[in-house]
């Protein structure tokens, strides 16, 4: 009986052997992902005792600190957000009990310290620990600006610079206020208007008219046709037994490509369009990103990806079936989130070729030691440098004397695009504006949508899209900045 | 040096080991350095020190190892109860007492355990009516029917008593039966066995720990008490295709009783998806399992990491009973757990070192059985807390909380040591030419 005596034993201690096996699985290999749950209590808790780093503007606006309070003899910290509402969605929350978004979730490795070697060692020792503080490319007063233009409204505006991809405004609109969010938090989901909702990122419209900025850059680039080409309009054209008009069924009769941009006549665009075809006109889009999720430093849930949607699932660019002459014009399930469409202006302004967006500049501990700098990169190429030229040149007439006449600056060239989405209800047009400025040296390109309006992207987007571009240029660059 | 001086050599770091513990959890509980709740501690290393004591006059040969063993199992539970609950820590020190005072009765009042054999038949029967008794009128909490209110708040798991009691029985039966079992006698599907009246208790068994799956609603019980019955017989016939064929029917069983009780069939879902719903029914497991990844390789220590909250509600429901060993990887990490999992191996190392060295079939079957009881119960419950087996309401020996528990494993310690002493005080009389009775 010995001898099973000893087998069972064995048998017993293999069982105790895979225990351990097991257990180092969820202590060790495990224990990682478990942590990042954002239902884990623990990390919650132990949110309250890391001395998060701040976030701050480009102008050295503190946006996000942390403000330490005593509790039965322990230091905790809090988050405290000292321009409450300003670029709410952008800077994001970090309560134990709301989990994290915005930048404070997409840099919380940061903020939270824990990166490196050292956070191993300050968990060992039990020490509190210390984040590093965020420097970002936004600036508070073009933000501002921008969300005081948006005030009382539903809609976003974004401001990037075309030439590195810096994001200088982010406005969403309506906002919250981030101290409320550990306070009150229900109230906040309460609010019609769903000002969680980042609309710069997350929002998706169509894009009306502003989509012709990418039909005419594949126009162009077929070779078949040029800024002179002729057309003749007879108000109407016709695809699939269904006819397209333009806006308030006008007739523009003979005019060119540059005409036809500058009063954006639909039936133009959409003979273009179909001439196009799907495949060719889809290969321009994915060049400018639509269908790609867009890769600005946001946490991925709540930047939405640009492109042709049909009962919520997104389809490829360039199918080959496709109303082509409706897509050219910004009809046929569109739907494109406004920096997107920044994007595209600053695409066409940095002479073709598409910078990443970026909000983080750098990442720097309290010491000064900078971890992270951010260096301006290349997405892709949209055109050639010639091609983004004509574009550019035929946006400029489309303000200087034509839909985007509103955007215009005193002593300075402004480049651009205006859009009105229809809806069915007139009082409830999503209206657009995109482009750039200076024209012959583009500093700003920006993005405007206003939902439910009963104005147009001329009326109500340019006006708008003139005042923050106004502001990004007054401020001038930021100093010490490497610009790649 | 002497066993007994050996034994204290040892108990001594046992018990150090609990103080320390203990200490460090009031250290943490009210961040100032604190000595702890002595007057809990001083009673519970009296225990200890007057079992101790109680070796030297009536059992001088026994194993010097397990005693130690023991204290280091259950100051790690006393700290740990300390630190979710001081009142949990009073409460466990009297069962303890209890359990001390259990142990010293079996020592004292039976210096041969062979007397059990004889009342094999009775002792079987006390079993089962033990467990009908907790099925019929057993109160349900947690979803499992395995106490009885026996007045005053208090409840007892009758369960904890009748697995010693099987023990028991099986000891006798299978001693009286192994010939018979061990020699295949037909061959049936290509498998030797032997005669279906030898066999019928086998069949009998696994439909009896069926029927406490779905009557009790638990399947560690079952688990443990089928295992127990299986690596007995396998000890009393060593043959592994017993185990093989226990294993597959009970697999098998349980399988089908998954499938068709929609309620068993619910908790073996949070058992393989308790991410599907965090909230509900897989809270229990998923909070253990970020317990677990909370303490990662070393643990914050003794009381330091977050398994209660502020309010003093544990995070984690029946986290001082069946999710002790949570708190324990909480505490003190990877590696504080691996070196509680290594004193279960030392204690069934020592068990079955105890069978090996006995002198009749019994003794062996007995101590080997008492040693597979306190291993299985271990390994199930750490399993179910691991996420390896179907999460269960059983025990974690000497560590978790529970009147109950504790009293029944100091007696089964008390057993193999009586069982240890007999068979090196026979060793000891045959040198000396002296007949055994």
């Amino acid at each position: 009986m010995n001898r099973s005596i000893r087998i069972l034993y064995l048998t017993l201690a293999v069982g105790f052997a895979v225990l351990v096996l097991m257990l180092g699985y969820w202590q060790v290999v495990a224990a990682g992902g478990l942590d990042e749950r954002a239902d884990n209590p623990y990390t919650m808790e132990r949110q309250r005792l890391v001395d998060r780093g701040r976030i701050i503007s480009a102008d050295k606006v503190i946006l996000a600190e942390s403000i330490t309070y005593r509790e039965k003899g322990t230091k905790y910290y809090r988050r405290y957000y000292p321009q409450g509402a300003l670029a709410a969605q952008v800077v994001g929350y970090a309560t134990p009990e709301q989990g994290a978004t915005g930048l404070e979730q997409h840099y919380n490795r940061y903020l939270a310290g824990s990166y490196g070697t050292g956070a191993i060692l300050d968990r060992l020792r039990e020490e509190t620990k210390e984040g590093a503080d965020i420097r970002l490319t936004l600036d508070t007063r073009v933000q501002k600006t921008a969300e005081a233009l948006l005030a009382h409204r539903h809609g976003a505006v974004v401001a990037i610079e075309p030439r590195t991809g810096k994001v200088l405004a982010l406005a969403s609109s309506p906002a919250f206020d981030l101290n409320d969010v550990s306070q009150d938090f229900a109230s906040i989901r309460r609010q019609t208007g769903a000002p969680l909702l980042n609309r710069a990122t997350g929002g998706l419209y169509p894009p009306g008219s502003t989509f012709k900025v990418v039909t005419v850059t594949a126009a162009l680039g077929t070779g078949t046709w040029s800024a002179g080409s002729t057309f003749d309009d007879k108000g109407v054209y016709v695809v699939d037994g269904r006819p397209i008009y333009n806006a308030a069924k006008h007739r523009f009769g003979l005019h060119n490509l540059t005409d036809a941009l500058t009063f954006s006549i639909n039936t133009t665009f959409a003979q273009i369009g179909d001439t196009l075809g799907g495949r060719t006109l889809g290969r321009e889009m994915t060049r400018f990103g639509f269908a790609l999720p867009t890769e600005i430093d946001l946490p991925s849930g709540e930047v939405a990806v640009s492109g042709r949607y049909r009962n919520g699932t997104l389809l490829p660019n360039d199918q080959r079936d496709e109303d082509s002459a409706r897509i050219a014009i910004g009809q046929e399930n569109l739907q494109v989130t406004p920096i997107q469409m920044a994007m595209v202006a600053g695409a066409i302004a940095n002479g073709g070729r598409m910078m990443r967006p970026y909000l983080m500049r750098r990442t720097i501990t309290r010491d000064g030691v900078v971890i992270r700098q951010q260096y301006p990169e290349e997405v892709g190429s949209v055109a050639s440098a010639y091609i983004a030229s004509e574009v550019g040149r035929m946006m400029r007439n489309v303000v200087s004397e034509g839909t985007g006449a509103r955007a215009g600056l005193a002593g300075l060239s402004v480049a651009g695009k205006t859009g009105t989405a229809e809806t069915g209800d007139p009082k409830r047009n999503q209206a657009w504006f995109i482009g750039y400025a200076p024209a012959d040296n583009p500093k700003v390109a920006v993005a405007v949508v206003i939902e439910d309006t009963s104005g147009t992207g001329g009326t109500q987007a340019a006006p708008i899209a003139g005042e923050v571009m106004r502001m990004a240029l007054s401020i001038g660059p930021v100093q010490g900045e490497p610009t790649g | 040096m002497s066993l007994r001086a050996r034994e204290a050599g040892f108990l001594i770091p046992a018990l150090i080991l609990g103080l320390l513990g203990l200490a460090a959890g009031a250290s943490a509980r009210t961040d100032s350095l604190q000595a702890g709740p002595w007057e809990t501690a001083l009673g519970v290393v009296m225990v200890f020190v007057v079992m101790h004591a109680v070796l030297r006059l009536r059992a001088p040969l026994s194993d010097p190892y397990l005693v130690p063993l023991m204290a280091a199992l259950t100051g790690i539970g006393l700290a740990m109860l300390y630190r979710i609950d001081p009142g949990l820590a009073g409460d466990q020190a009297l069962w303890v007492t209890l359990g001390g005072i259990v142990f010293c009765a079996v020592i004292v009042f039976m210096p041969d355990h062979r007397v059990l054999e004889r009342y094999r038949y009775v002792i079987g029967v006390a079993a089962v009516l033990l467990l009908v008794f907790t099925m019929a009128f057993g109160t349900e909490v947690n979803g499992s029917r395995l106490w009885i209110e026996i007045g005053g708040g208090q409840r007892v798991q009758p369960g904890e008593l009748a697995k010693v009691l099987m023990v028991i029985f099986l000891a006798g039966y299978l001693r009286e039966k192994r010939e018979v079992l061990a020699i295949p006698t037909q061959r049936r599907l290509g498998m030797n066995l032997p005669a279906p009246r030898h066999l019928a208790p086998i069949v009998v068994l696994w439909g009896a720990a069926l029927a406490v799956v779905v009557v009790l609603n638990d399947f560690g019980t079952a688990l443990l008490f089928f295992g127990v019955f299986l690596a007995m017989l396998y000890l009393a016939t060593s043959r592994a295709l017993y185990m093989a064929l226990g294993i597959g029917l009970f697999v098998a069983g349980s399988l089908a009783i998954w499938a068709a009780v929609p309620r068993i069939g619910a908790r073996m879902d949070s058992w393989l998806h308790p991410f599907d719903d965090v909230q509900g029914t897989g809270y229990q497991m998923v909070q253990s399992l970020y317990a677990l990844a909370d303490g990662g390789v070393v643990g914050p220590g003794f009381g330091r990491a977050l398994l209660v909250t502020e309010g003093g509600t544990p995070r984690i429901p029946a986290l001082e009973t069946d999710f002790i060993f949570s708190a324990v990887s909480n505490d003190l990490g990877y590696v504080g757990a691996i070196g509680v999992m290594l004193l279960y191996v030392l204690l069934m190392a020592r068990g079955f070192a105890i069978a090996t060295a006995a002198r009749d079939g019994f003794s062996k079957l007995l101590a080997g059985g008492l040693t597979a009881v306190v291993g299985l119960q271990a390994f199930i419950i750490i399993g179910g807390v691991v996420r390896l087996v179907p999460l269960t309401g059983v025990t974690l020996p000497f560590i978790s909380y529970g009147g109950s528990s504790v009293v029944v494993n100091f007696g089964i310690a008390a057993l193999l040591l009586v069982i240890s002493h007999r068979s090196r005080q026979g060793l000891v009389e045959a040198v000396r030419g002296i007949p055994t009775t």
